[in-house]
């Protein structure tokens, strides 16, 4: 076909100008892909984040605050002071409010709640051996190895409902997870890197709050923390564990996790949850990413806004660059599209000439920046960054406490600051609707350059043409 | 063929007017060989643009086959030198990346002919003037001789009614010039062609039925003998 032969010829002729203006092309392009892939990391790692601490399917989270311990002198009702013999201590302790467990069926039927679960998420196994009298130092100070209380966290599931609450996010890598006629049993689920690092599999055993329970699973969570050290069943929990000042934790509960109707019910089930428990603090999952601090948050604002606009404007350049030089080239084939007038071509076909060539030259600009968004992309995700999202008051979180002894028995003090840190590897997921974009894109700049030389071309007086001295 | 009426084009060159063509009265008969000379810059091209349609005279009727081609669009325009008039430049104005065959095919390209018959008038074309060993060939692979005859052969191959030369031999040697001449001379004798060409040659211009010559945009005629 001439309109091929043409366009093949022409563009062979002039290929280091065309491969200057798909190279401009290209990196805008690359550039778009390259940003747009950043900012897909980053949203999936801030869902990731959202998933550890919130669990797959949860749209609202309701705590209660605890009351602040007091400091004490005697034995604070959890641990014992010393006496004649060296006490071995093994106590599950709940260390933020309680809600009763009745409020989990009655946040279920308010109207736009799909499903609700409750459960005990920030236990705390805490072993020690409180020293007797004799072991004592002077002034009262007591051995080394009293100082270290052995602690991992616990958290308490309601075995008949797994599908919501952090829990939901961990998937099994041996063993089997909980089933609804666990709820008694005295079985655990390990996490993944807790097991690792003592040495648990399927199968073994774990001690919590002095009794010994059988290891079932072990669960991989999510990167992005927010996991427990080891799940065992709510009922068991309520039976073995303590609450804030050695209260019963019989009926119930620190958390309850819930999941709207739909995406647009979830403001309205938060106030109506908030109008039953005014004093509880209840988050949704948009309140929590809002409160996303850290490298990671530094990292969305940079993909998101510079990023965005550096692409955009890299972009812009690229096109404006591009139709430049495809109009100085149809200026310097003024006398050839004369001559092609003068013998009877119409100006629509010179200029779909123009544009043919233009739309090749974009094509190339797709392909070499969509390789180059993808090269930036492999880096990325390569080298795996990792970046920190820190959470300021994470719903269920209790304040961390310094535990410390003397003479007479256990003090606590709270420590300063309630924000939970977690790290996250950053990743650059390239899509099809990414590739797709920078198709497009440099489609889109083919023909805006096109559409400005066929312009030319088109407004080119043949008589003026012919008579230009080149 | 041609009847120019009191056909004046001026050009508008920032504050100054450039009369290009001053009343000019020209008849042009069928099949007649007319030469055209002149000083540079006294309308010898711009009567040549004129007559071919690319260039609009500024008033003035300029009749081609009995239509004002000062009336018709752009598109008619097009169409007409698409199907009736053949342009022959000084310069030969080859498409440089395309072949001599598929210059000449270029031609054709505006009148919708389907590919197997335009590249097979092409060819024949340029078998008849030579170059038949020379159709794959760039420009820049062909003398200055061939490469005109490239250009005359894109501009017979849709068998048009006139031919325009401005200064066909213009870029070439005295034996080629001679050549070109005697091979417009025999087309215009074989095929009936009006046939009007722009030259500073005398010795070209001779051989012509008419000299008309252009002086300040006015033309004066000289008849020739044989």
């Amino acid at each position: 076909m001439f309109f091929l032969t043409y366009l093949r010829r022409e563009l062979r002729h002039r290929a280091r100008q065309g491969l200057v203006i798909a190279v401009g092309l290209a990196v805008g392009i690359g550039l778009v892909v390259v940003v747009t892939a950043a900012a897909d990391g980053v949203r999936n790692a801030q869902a990731a984040v959202l998933h550890a601490l919130y669990g797959v399917g949860t749209d609202i989270t309701v705590t209660t605050p605890g009351g602040k311990a007091p400091s004490h002198t005697s034995g604070s009702g959890a641990f014992d002071s010393p006496g004649q013999n060296a006490q071995h201590v093994d106590q599950l302790g709940a260390e933020i409010g309680l809600v009763d467990e009745s409020f989990v069926s009655r946040i279920a039927h308010l109207h736009d709640v799909a499903a609700t679960v409750g459960g005990l998420a920030d236990l705390t196994d805490t072993s020690l051996t409180i020293p007797s009298l004799k072991q004592l130092g002077p002034g009262g100070k007591p051995p080394a190895s009293a100082l270290n209380p052995v602690e991992f966290s616990v958290d308490a599931i309601d075995t008949a409902h797994t599908q919501l609450g952090p829990y939901a996010s961990g998937t099994l890598s041996s063993g089997r997870g909980f089933r609804a006629s666990d709820a008694h049993a005295y079985v655990a689920v390990v996490d993944y890197d807790y097991a690792a690092a003592h040495k648990i599999t399927a199968g073994s055993s774990v001690t919590v709050a002095g009794h010994r329970f059988t290891v079932i699973g072990i669960s991989r969570q999510p990167q992005g923390g927010g996991a427990s050290d080891v799940y065992i069943p709510l009922a068991v929990a309520q039976q073995l564990g303590v609450g804030p000042f050695g209260a019963s934790l019989h009926g119930m509960v620190d958390t309850i996790y819930a999941t709207a109707a739909s995406a647009a019910d979830i403001a309205t089930v938060q106030q109506e949850i908030q109008a039953l428990l005014p004093s509880a603090t209840v988050s949704t999952s948009s309140s929590l990413a809002s409160a996303i601090t850290g490298s990671l948050s530094s990292a969305s604002s940079l993909a998101n806004d510079l990023g965005r606009w550096l692409a955009i404007a890299v972009l812009g350049a690229s096109f404006a660059v591009a139709s430049l030089l495809i109009m100085a080239a149809v200026g310097r084939r003024t006398r050839e599209f004369g001559t092609l007038k003068a013998i009877g071509w119409r100006s629509r076909r010179i200029m779909s000439q123009v544009m043919g060539e233009s739309l090749v030259i974009g094509a190339a600009g797709a392909i070499v920046g969509t390789a180059l968004g993808l090269g930036g992309a492999a880096v990325i995700n390569a080298i795996a960054p990792t970046v920190s999202a820190t959470v300021g008051l994470v719903p269920g979180s209790p304040a961390p406490e310094n535990v410390s002894f003397n003479g007479s028995g256990s003090h606590t003090t709270p420590a300063a600051g309630y924000d939970q840190t977690v790290a996250v590897h950053m990743s650059a997921p390239v899509t099809i609707s990414v590739i797709i974009l920078a198709v497009v894109l440099a489609l889109a700049g083919g023909i805006i350059a096109g559409s400005f030389g066929s312009w030319r071309a088109a407004r080119l007086d043949p008589a003026t043409a012919l008579s230009r001295v080149e | 063929m041609y009847k120019l009426d009191f056909v004046t084009k001026t050009f508008h060159k920032g504050q100054m007017n450039v009369i290009a063509l001053n009343d000019v009265n020209l008849d042009i008969a069928d099949g007649e060989w007319l030469a055209v000379q002149g000083r540079t810059g006294h309308g010898k091209t711009t009567l040549l643009y004129t007559l071919g349609a690319l260039d609009r005279p500024t008033s003035g009727t300029v009749e081609f086959d009995g239509q004002d081609l000062s009336r018709l669009t752009e598109a008619q325009l097009t169409q007409i030198r698409a199907s009736s008039i053949g342009f022959i430049f000084q310069t030969f104005n080859l498409i440089p990346t395309l072949s001599a065959l598929e210059n000449v095919e270029s031609a054709l390209i505006p009148l919708g002919v389907k590919t197997d018959e335009r590249r097979d008038r092409a060819a024949r074309t340029l078998a008849d003037l030579g170059l038949g060993n020379r159709l794959r060939h760039l420009p820049a692979e062909l003398s200055g001789g061939q490469q005109q005859r490239v250009g005359i052969a894109r501009a017979l191959v849709k068998e048009p009614r006139v031919l325009l030369a401005d200064e066909p031999t213009g870029n070439l040697d005295e034996d080629t010039r001679d050549e070109i001449i005697s091979l417009l001379e025999k087309l215009w004798q074989d095929h009936g062609l009006t046939l009007v060409i722009v030259t500073h040659d005398t010795s070209v211009a001779r051989r012509a039925q008419r000299i008309a010559t252009v002086s300040h945009g006015k033309v004066t005629f000289r008849t020739q003998e044989g």
